[in-house]
């Protein structure tokens, strides 16, 4: 694999992990303004 | 420029490329949290528009500010009867507006019910509104409303009480303690995260359970009547708070009910949801009962058991008031 497809795959699982993030911050928030648990239930 | 300093650059400028891709990933991770809605849910909340019928906003049902109701007619008036769907605002007793349900009235209106929402007057810093008094503004508004729509054309022969939050609460107090005063049958009642009962040590949430004085002086406000620390501890306050606990007042000609509580719930006591569960059993009673195992007082994380407890709801709405 060349080092441009490499970094764009680096890119592209750094976006996906970074989008989880932001839903989990919100999920997490929103837990402790109304209760929740941070895992299960919905996908994030 | 050497090679080696030439490598250094485009590591540096793809580390930034990194951050900045990270960035816009997670704002659009936040975003979609909010923005887009489970496709479900859709199918329970219509956008208002005259193809569904006819909506007669801010009629009067007294003199306070707040005693108007909304009423959404349907589009085909040729019915004998109806079946009127209150629909009661969330907003712990002190905030919210019947227009923040437009469209799950809406939607109620799409299905045929003749929908009703009801303003009641929110408890503020300089009044001495309670949910007691906000129960008997609902208890005297109904009747207006069923009059109002009889004034439109629209017969009104039975009535489903609905509400989220505090509205759950005060749709629940009518269709379980009011059901025999009403001018037509209670035949069915629904919604989510409604405070029905209120024992002391069910109320761990705010820290009650451990502090008799915050007891009294949170339950007085709610119940409208002096509650002392003293009643707390001998336990006479259930007496003064009956009222406005719904689940006191469930018995075996109570109306057929579906509800949804969250097990972390922060603002309404999760324990006193399995005190209306029992009341429910115990008089035979036909009843659903959602738990949402990992929701607070949204039921923000269990999307699954959310939409079981929709489809229960169309479910008893056909059984019980059907079109």
């Amino acid at each position: 694999m060349s080092l441009t497809a490499k970094r764009g795959v680096l890119l592209l699982v750094v976006a996906l992990v970074a989008f989880a993030l932001g839903r989990l911050a919100v999920r997490f928030v929103m837990n402790l303004l109304l209760g929740g648990s941070l895992f299960g239930g919905n996908f994030l | 420029m050497s090679a080696n300093v030439k490598e250094k650059k485009g590591r540096a400028l793809f580390v930034g490329l990194c951050v900045l891709v990270f960035l816009l990933a997670f704002g659009a991770g936040v975003v979609s949290k909010f923005a887009i809605a489970p496709s479900w849910s859709k199918e329970y909340s219509v956008v208002w528009s005259d193809e569904i019928g006819t909506l007669k906003a801010d009629l009067s049902y007294g003199d306070g500010d707040a005693n108007k109701f909304d009423l959404y007619l349907p589009k085909d008036n040729g019915k004998g009867n109806y079946g009127l769907a209150v629909y009661l605002h969330a907003g712990g007793f002190t905030m919210g507006d019947k227009a923040d349900d437009r469209n799950t009235l809406a939607w109620l209106c799409s299905k045929g019910y003749v929908a009703a929402g009801i303003n009641y007057t929110l408890r503020t810093e300089t009044n001495e509104a309670s949910v007691l008094s906000q129960s008997n503004e609902i208890k005297a508004a109904v009747p207006k409303v069923i009059e109002a729509a009889e004034a439109f054309g629209y017969h009104i022969d039975k009535l489903t009480m609905a509400g989220g939050s505090a509205g759950h609460a005060l749709a629940m107090i009518y269709a379980y303690r009011d059901a025999k005063e009403s001018p037509v049958p209670v035949v069915f009642t629904y919604g989510a995260v409604g405070p029905s009962s209120f024992y002391q040590e069910d109320w761990g949430i705010f820290g009650l359970d451990r502090n008799d004085e915050a007891c009294a002086l949170l339950f007085s406000v709610m119940a409208g009547v002096e509650i002392s620390a003293e009643e707390i501890r001998d336990g006479s306050y259930l007496e003064k708070v009956k009222p406005i606990a719904a689940a006191e007042w469930v018995n075996e000609n109570s109306a057929p009910t579906v509800v949804a509580y969250g097990t972390h719930d922060r603002a309404q006591p999760f324990l006193a949801s399995l005190r209306l569960k029992s009341a429910l059993e115990e008089n035979g009673v036909d009843f659903r009962y959602f738990e949402c195992t990992h929701s607070g007082h949204g039921l923000q994380n269990d999307g699954k058991i959310s939409r079981q407890w929709m489809e229960a709801v169309v479910e008893y709405l056909g059984k019980y008031m059907p079109i």
